[in-house]
């Protein structure tokens, strides 16, 4: 679906054709509910806030300006609606060994790339969200700087320097968790 | 061990990202044959970089389009004004109201009155003939107004940043 074409599906929503809605929400809803996991690690709260950032964006449908991409300002209501939730939840304590790593069996052969990206996981969890979500949406290559940087609030060159912090730290903690793996066997 | 210098880390990760310059990229190369330590970090951020990659969008549930259509109309919006801040507003209010009230019941504005006399403000005469009247203000009856007009702005925030954001709460809770 072009950019036009999601304008006209757009307009169609404003007319009053709800359903046209569905369209944009098949269209947005895996990328809305990873943004919404990065920040949460929780399947069942992230599909709640994604579901919740959808509604959100509907009723203000008539505030989009269409100077920047539909998906640019839907992600970012996605982004600010879960740091709301998480700083709602923030008094309850999720201590790493508690977050929950996806894994789905089907999608992954042998038990050496299981155990990477459960390590990948663990070491992505120590992020901080905004650079979590900064580096999913990067490496999802499907977002330039500017409109990562537009949905989690920075300026486009923090944006960079944070995506290589965070690599650079997530290969510390990978280092720091392997070698933790190796004492306990 | 030694640590890696923070630039010299930067360009490994330009490096895996394909930014590095053919004669930039032949220098590190070169870095890389003559340091082990160099070599090993460069494995660890290869490793990042390559599991980052193989990343997905996460999946949701199968029925997530018909439960964001279902929620569509039962949207209430919820005041972003937390109801403490509410609760500190109106006590604010009321405080001052009461402060006011004191003054007033214990006679401070009684002899509080003035003039203003229409006729010593500057207006060309040719516009006005007649001799203007003189205003008398009286202060206790002001501030009596400023009262009730603070009343109701008391009543106004009890019900729009307390009362209704409250109930809204229990009603999504429910």
């Amino acid at each position: 679906m072009t950019n036009e074409e999601e304008f006209q599906c757009i307009d169609r929503v404003l007319a009053g054709d709800q359903q046209a809605y569905a369209i944009l929400v098949d269209k947005h809803k895996y990328y809305a509910f990873s943004i919404a996991m990065k920040v949460l690690q929780n399947k069942v709260e992230a599909e709640e806030v994604a579901q919740d950032a959808f509604v959100k964006a509907f009723h203000h449908l008539s505030k989009f300006n269409r100077e920047a991409k539909f998906s640019t300002w839907l992600y970012r209501i996605v982004f600010n609606t879960a740091i709301s939730a998480k700083r709602k939840n923030r008094q309850i304590f999720q201590s790493i060994e508690n977050t929950i790593v996806e894994y789905n069996p089907g999608s992954e052969g042998t038990l050496e790339s299981t155990d990477k990206k459960k390590y990948v996981n663990q070491a992505m969890a120590k992020l901080s969200d905004a650079d979590r979500t900064a580096l999913s949406l990067f490496y999802l290559e499907e977002f330039s700087l500017d409109e990562i940087a537009a949905i989690t609030n920075l300026a486009a060159n923090t944006i960079k320097v944070r995506i290589h912090r965070a690599r650079q730290r997530m290969a510390d903690e990978l280092t720091l968790i392997l070698k933790q793996e190796a004492l306990t066997l | 061990m030694k640590k890696i210098p923070q630039t010299l880390d930067d360009t490994l990760m330009n490096y895996l990202d394909g930014s590095l310059k053919s004669e930039e990229k032949a220098g590190l190369e070169k870095l890389l044959d003559e340091s082990d330590m160099l070599r090993s970090r460069l494995d660890e951020l290869r490793i990042i970089h390559f599991a980052l990659i193989e990343t997905k969008p996460d999946e949701p549930s199968k029925n997530f389009t018909q439960l964001v259509m279902g929620k569509l109309d039962g949207y209430v919006e919820r005041s972003t004004f937390p109801i403490r801040n509410g609760i500190f507003l109106l006590a604010g209010i009321l405080a001052a109201v009461g402060i006011v009230a004191l003054l007033v019941s214990a006679g401070v504005f009684d002899q509080t009155q003035t003039v203003i006399d229409l006729n010593k403000i500057n207006i060309p005469k040719q516009y006005i003939q007649q001799t203007l009247p003189a205003i008398s203000i009286n202060g206790k009856v002001l501030i009596n107004i400023i009262v009730v007009l603070n009343l109701g702005l008391a009543w106004l925030v009890l019900d729009r940043a307390i009362l209704k954001p409250y109930f809204e709460r229990r009603m999504q809770t429910r």
